[in-house]
């Protein structure tokens, strides 16, 4: 098990931790990086700057207990549902692939997809944003079309690990994938 | 047949529009500039209010400002979102060739799957 430094693709640092349970299940988590004292006391002393400023204006000192009010509120309501610290793949051959999202707050949020749905794991280029960025996704078939991509699930949305990062994983999911065309087909 | 060549009726087409413009200009100086008594003692009684003389460039200048806006916002609507399948391939790829790869011959055209280009680039050892 080891935990190695990267960086996402706007400069963050980041880490990748690569762990082998065994022959057919491997697990990948990237951490992302953490909230940064500097932006939250910068978003902070923005908010009561204003809010003190309206309370000069206004002479009323309901802004000012409003203001420390929404900004204790608005930072709950970021580190529970916007700020993720840890987004993990687990692959385990001829099972599935479960997706990992854990935020700030400690919630965690799982999505599992069976083996027969994923055709492939692959590395996409795609623009976004005026950028176009690497990104790791499922490719999922239906069952009836093989041939066909019925849907594309992108991974590590919010830490965006560089191309470094993403051909570990990738190289990781691929020695995976292909054992269950080597095993023998049980249905 | 499609030149950008000068030709006669091009020159004629030019000197129509040079003067239509020039014309169409000195008609809206006029109206902008003269007293409506004098347009009126001549006879002109009927021509729109003066308001839309500083209106209409008004409302021009503000559309081509917004419209780079709304261009540049068009443009990011129409992106393909991550999750999409139009980043990988669409209605028009061409599927697998059913033909035999033959030796000495180029290969037969078709869009190569993404699985694919990603094992040619990433699978092999430097």
């Amino acid at each position: 098990m080891e935990e190695r430094p990267y960086r996402s693709a706007s400069g963050a640092p980041i880490a990748l931790r690569h762990r082998q349970h065994s022959a057919s299940c491997r697990e990948l988590a990237v951490r992302c990086p953490r909230l940064q004292l500097r932006s939250l006391s910068a978003v902070t002393s923005a908010v009561w700057l204003a809010a003190y400023g309206l309370f000069v204006l206004s002479e009323n000192s309901m802004v000012l207990s409003a203001a420390i009010f929404i900004t204790l509120i608005g930072l709950i309501i970021y580190l529970h549902f916007v700020k993720i610290d840890q987004e993990s793949l687990l692959v385990i051959g001829s099972l599935g692939i479960q997706v990992t999202s854990s935020y700030a707050s400690g919630k965690e949020s799982t999505t599992f997809i069976e083996m027969g749905q994923v055709k492939d794991v692959v590395i996409n280029e795609a623009i976004h944003m005026q950028k176009v960025i690497y990104y790791l996704c499922i490719l999922l078939q239906d069952p009836g079309d093989p041939q066909g991509v019925s849907e594309v699930v992108p991974l590590f949305q919010s830490s965006k690990p560089r191309l470094d990062c993403l051909i570990e994983v990738y190289k990781s999911c691929q020695e995976i994938l292909e054992q269950r065309k080597t095993a023998p087909q049980s249905s | 047949e499609n030149s950008p060549a000068p030709l006669p009726e091009r020159a004629i087409y030019g000197f129509a529009l040079f003067l239509g413009s020039w014309f169409g200009f000195m008609l809206y100086l006029i109206w902008a500039y003269v007293p409506e008594t004098w347009l009126f003692s001549l006879g002109l009684t009927y021509w729109p209010q003066k308001y839309w003389a500083v209106a209409l460039p008004a409302y021009l200048l503000v559309s081509i400002g917004i419209g780079y806006i709304l261009l540049f916002g068009i443009n990011m609507m129409s992106t393909a979102p991550l999750n999409s399948t139009h980043t990988v391939t669409d209605n028009y790829a061409k599927k697998h060739q059913q033909k035999k790869f033959q030796e000495e011959a180029i290969p037969a055209l078709r869009d190569i799957p993404i699985s694919e280009v990603n094992r040619m680039f990433f699978l092999p050892e430097k």
